[in-house]
């Protein structure tokens, strides 16, 4: 049974969203996290009559995200990424490892239930890879001999501290700008460094003037689709009597991306700086961070870091003496790549299984509980503060025409420094390697906009330049700016079956091309790389690759079609010499 | 207003959507998750359409119609996506017409049958998932679920019994009861809405199923409901003149009482009709046995009966108690009867049927 502490814990989350639904996602981590790391049938009938929803409807939300857990784990639950990045870095060898030194296999529990073995999809360390994340905690850049001591400290019953060294450079000083500095999460370091400055300047202009600033610099979206983040502002539904939401997209999940973390992790308070502001711009009343499941580790941060904005002034009733009220919820995600997209995340915010909405009507006129919704990414927001403080034109003398601004790179996979790289959109890939060390071996391949665009070989990587306009003219896309680099040792067909494996995962279900197309293909690749494969398969590939663009409900059915189409004509013979 | 679909000029009405106007006119779309009771849900991607003036395929479901629209639902790429839809969706699962109940009454036949298509190009194997068949009237075949939703809407949103959902994700998303309950043992009622809607053999009656005799065999008869005082229209679904199953009426349906659903009783409480139980002459006792009567013989028995009742007892010693399922002018004439004629208003309904 559900204590009567945790029921109040679950009225008190469920007061400070608009509608209690928003209080179910919440109620399943705390009752996993406090009532034995699972939600059984008794507590998930529990939970469903204290938020007042169906239990089918309650089950199927469960189901969807899978962080939930039906059934017990072991004392530790050790998830290891083996997706891309991670694979290029090794991490089928530690999942290997991690098999014999437990002796069990990935999805079992040792036999003194201690320990739980798991593979999982992104964990946004592209960087840092591999990781291995035990409970809520990450494990970063882990070799065989730093897993054995991980797992000789946990036998102890000790969660060890492990440190990691991590690269990253700026180039801009704009959103990497205390990325070195010690105790940057702290409001303290924040303020001393120029920090809330540009939402004392917002304040004494009106909104419109904030609008007219951001519209002006023409920052284009860094979540990855690109679109001027201040015409987006301009399409909010006016005059509806109906509050405005703003909300945060920080559920980074998109594999080789791991940028809005840094912001987060490192410099808490300028995302809320940006988030206030950007409140302020479009007069919303209630901010929102949904951010990955995941990082609850992060999400403590954040809350923390509002807390004492917050105390200071700058987040609450009456904001800088301007009368603007404004407070922010920070809501984590469970699992689920497709809630970033943003009606998926307002479906999943709302309490609801994160399945994208049919478009029109687009958010910015019904979004999150009916009302007009901004929905803008981590580091789109984290630009604001140097917008309004310095002016558009300030942010215009980074980068080039339609592509101007500061933006973080991720840069994974085979090269000698892995992290993340702020430089001006405009910058040729070639000066991105040099910053990460340059490639080890031979450069073969590079995705250069996380894994939903399609690859470049190395003959058309020459002279690319890293702008949403270059990217498109050579074939591909910006996307997220998260490059994942492959040299020679790299198979494509393994890595166009660990990509399709990845959305066949991801996918919500809801649609028949994406959710069956996902599937098929993932069953055709697998065969191929088996060597049961024959070249009509390869054929067949590429015929639903086909089929499936511009058919699906959202754009994750382009997200898988366009790559793995990309990865078989451009690498075909490769393919062809695993087939009969 | 006119549109034009495939060169046709087509009316329509504004707030109709293409989809609507196209099948006003008899032009075929195909629409598998769209139902007119349930609504758009942009899930099956069936009915896409290209439109002059607009980028990429439009669900025709959703997309509502504009004075001039030019339409086009016969494109390479139109008929390359719905071709897709038909193998993807005869890929999964374990679509075998021969012996599926709703042979000849299934929409996602007719669509692979537009379309010419016999058999998928490619196959995804999966092991085959037992039925359900716990439940009283309604057996889930899973296995021949295309994930359209209708019957997750019609039940959480229609009819609101919240049982049926979606559950887990990607290909292994499914629709469950409750918390995955076999139907027989969730909070299900038997309504049978979800049946109504489904477009394939996922949803079927189990007493038809078991007594073999299919939709396209039989004859429906339009009629009213014989229990409560709503008047649910009825499809009475007959075979060789006797009983097979009923569904509710479909035609008009927003403009029907019951718009278009049923409850537990109209939907499987009629199969009495041809019970051997079922009284088919009058009977009078005759030495304390029960003996087959004429009209004449049994009225004059009753009429004796009663008179002399009254006439011992008085008449509030006679009561009269009639019954839901006979037309209010019948209940109206036995209580004129026990209140003029025999002076009693000992007189009661069954509406509790």
């Amino acid at each position: 049974m559900i204590t009567k502490l945790i029921e109040k814990k679950i009225e008190k989350i469920a007061a400070r969203y608009p509608d209690r639904r928003s209080a179910l996602l919440p109620a399943f981590h705390l009752v996993q996290r406090e009532s034995g790391g699972f939600v059984g049938h008794d507590h998930l009938i529990a939970i469903a009559k204290i938020i007042g929803v169906p239990v089918s409807e309650a089950y199927g939300v469960q189901t969807y995200y899978t962080m939930f857990r039906r059934e017990p784990v072991g004392k530790y639950h050790l998830q290891v990424d083996t997706n891309i990045p991670a694979m290029l870095a090794g991490a089928e060898e530690i999942v290997t490892h991690l098999e014999q030194a437990l002796g069990i296999q990935v999805g079992q529990t040792t036999p003194d239930k201690k320990f739980t073995l798991s593979t999982v999809e992104c964990l946004a360390s592209c960087g840092t890879c591999p990781v291995i994340q035990v409970n809520d905690r990450y494990y970063e850049s882990m070799t065989k001999e730093r897993t054995d001591a991980l797992l000789a400290s946990l036998r102890r019953d000790k969660m060890p501290d492990m440190p990691v060294e991590t690269h990253f450079h700026t180039e801009c000083n704009v959103l990497l700008a205390r990325r070195g500095l010690p105790n940057a999460t702290d409001i303290d370091v924040y303020l001393e460094t120029g920090g809330f400055q540009g939402l004392e300047r917002a304040l004494q202009m009106s909104p419109a003037e904030v609008i007219a600033e951001v519209k002006a610099s023409n920052i284009r979206g860094r979540g990855g689709a690109g679109f001027p983040a201040g015409v987006k502002w301009g399409f909010l539904a006016k005059d509806t009597g109906k509050p405005i939401y703003l909300v945060c997209n920080a559920d980074e999940g998109e594999p080789g991306t791991f940028k809005d973390r840094q912001i987060m992790q490192y410099d808490p308070h300028l995302l809320i700086e940006g988030i206030v502001i950007s409140g302020y711009a479009i007069e919303a009343s209630l901010g929102f961070i949904y951010i990955r499941g995941e990082f609850a580790w992060i999400a403590n941060i954040l809350e923390r870091a509002l807390e004492q904005a917050r105390n200071k002034g700058f987040l609450g009733k009456n904001i800088l003496g301007s009368g603007f009220d404004f407070d922010i919820v920070v809501h984590l995600g469970a699992g689920a790549y497709v809630c970033g997209e943003e009606t998926a995340l307002i479906e999943s915010l709302e309490g609801k299984r994160g399945n994208p909405r049919l478009k029109p009507p687009f958010p910015a006129v019904i979004g999150l509980y009916g009302s007009p919704t901004i929905v803008n990414n981590v580091e789109t927001l984290a630009s604001i503060p140097f917008i309004v403080e310095r002016g558009a034109k300030a942010f215009m003398e980074f980068g080039e025409a339609n592509n101007f601004g500061p933006k973080i790179f991720g840069i994974s996979g085979h090269v000698n420094r892995p992290g993340v790289y702020e430089y001006p959109l405009g910058t040729p890939l070639a000066t991105l390697l040099d910053a990460a060390g340059g490639v080890v071996g031979q450069l073969k391949a590079v995705i250069v906009g996380g894994l939903s665009v399609p690859i470049l070989t190395a003959q058309e990587a020459e002279g690319l330049v890293m702008s949403y306009d270059d990217c498109l003219k050579k074939g591909t896309m910006l996307g997220s700016g998260g490059i994942m680099v492959l040299n020679e040792t790299a198979s494509i067909p393994k890595v166009a079956l660990r990509a399709i494996r990845f959305y066949a995962h991801e996918s919500c279900g809801q649609c028949t091309p994406c959710r069956q197309g996902s599937r098929t293909i993932s069953e055709l690749l697998a065969g191929i790389v088996a060597g049961r494969g024959t070249r009509k398969d390869i054929d067949l590939v590429l015929k639903l690759c086909d089929s499936i663009k511009g058919t699906t409900l959202c754009p994750t059915g382009e997200a898988f079609a366009v790559p793995i189409e990309a990865m078989v004509t451009k690498f075909r013979s490769e393919f062809e010499s695993l087939v009969s | 207003m006119h549109l034009t679909i495939d060169g046709r000029v087509v009316e329509a009405v504004p707030g109709q959507t293409v989809l609507e106007a196209a099948r006003a006119a008899g032009i075929y779309i195909p629409a598998l998750c769209y139902h007119p009771k349930t609504g758009k849900a942009g899930r099956c991607r069936a009915c896409v359409v290209e439109v002059e003036g607009l980028r990429g395929l439009k669900e025709s479901c959703a997309l509502l119609v504009k004075d001039g629209m030019v339409v086009r639902t016969d494109t390479p790429k139109v008929l390359q996506t719905r071709r897709m839809i038909v193998e993807l969706l005869l890929s999964e699962g374990h679509h075998n017409c021969i012996s599926c109940q709703s042979n000849a009454d299934c929409e996602l036949q007719e669509m692979a049958y537009h379309l010419g298509i016999e058999r998928p190009s490619y196959l995804v194997e999966s092991l085959p998932t037992p039925k359900d068949m716990s439940s009283g009237g309604i057996v889930r075949d899973s296995d021949k679920c295309i994930q359209c939703g209708r019957c997750v809407v019609a039940c959480q949103h229609g009819v609101v019994n919240q049982v049926l959902s979606f559950a887990y994700r990607g290909s292994h998303a499914q629709v469950v009861c409750d918390d995955d309950q076999p139907m027989g043992e969730s909070t299900c009622v038997q309504c049978g809405e979800c049946v109504q809607v489904c477009p394939v053999g996922a949803l079927v009656l189990k007493q038809p199923l078991e007594n073999k005799i299919r939709p396209h065999e039989t004859t429906a008869t339009k009629v009213t409901c014989p229990y409560c005082g709503v008047g649910c229209q009825i499809d009475l679904h007959t075979k060789d003149n006797r009983y097979a199953f009923a569904m509710a009426h479909e035609g008009q349906w927003d403009r029907q009482p019951n718009k278009g659903m049923l409850c537990v009783k109209g939907r499987f409480g009629l199969d009495y009709i041809d019970s051997p139980d079922r009284l088919r002459s009058p009977l009078v006792r005759k030495k304390g046995k029960l003996e087959k009567a004429s009209w004449d013989e049994a009225l004059d028995v009753v009429a004796k009966g009663l008179k002399a009742i009254q006439e011992k007892h008085g008449p509030d010693a006679v009561g009269f108690f009639t019954s839901a399922k006979v037309s209010n002018e019948e209940n109206y004439a036995l209580q004129r009867f026990g209140r003029a004629l025999i002076g009693t208003n000992n007189i009661d309904h069954c509406a509790r049927l």
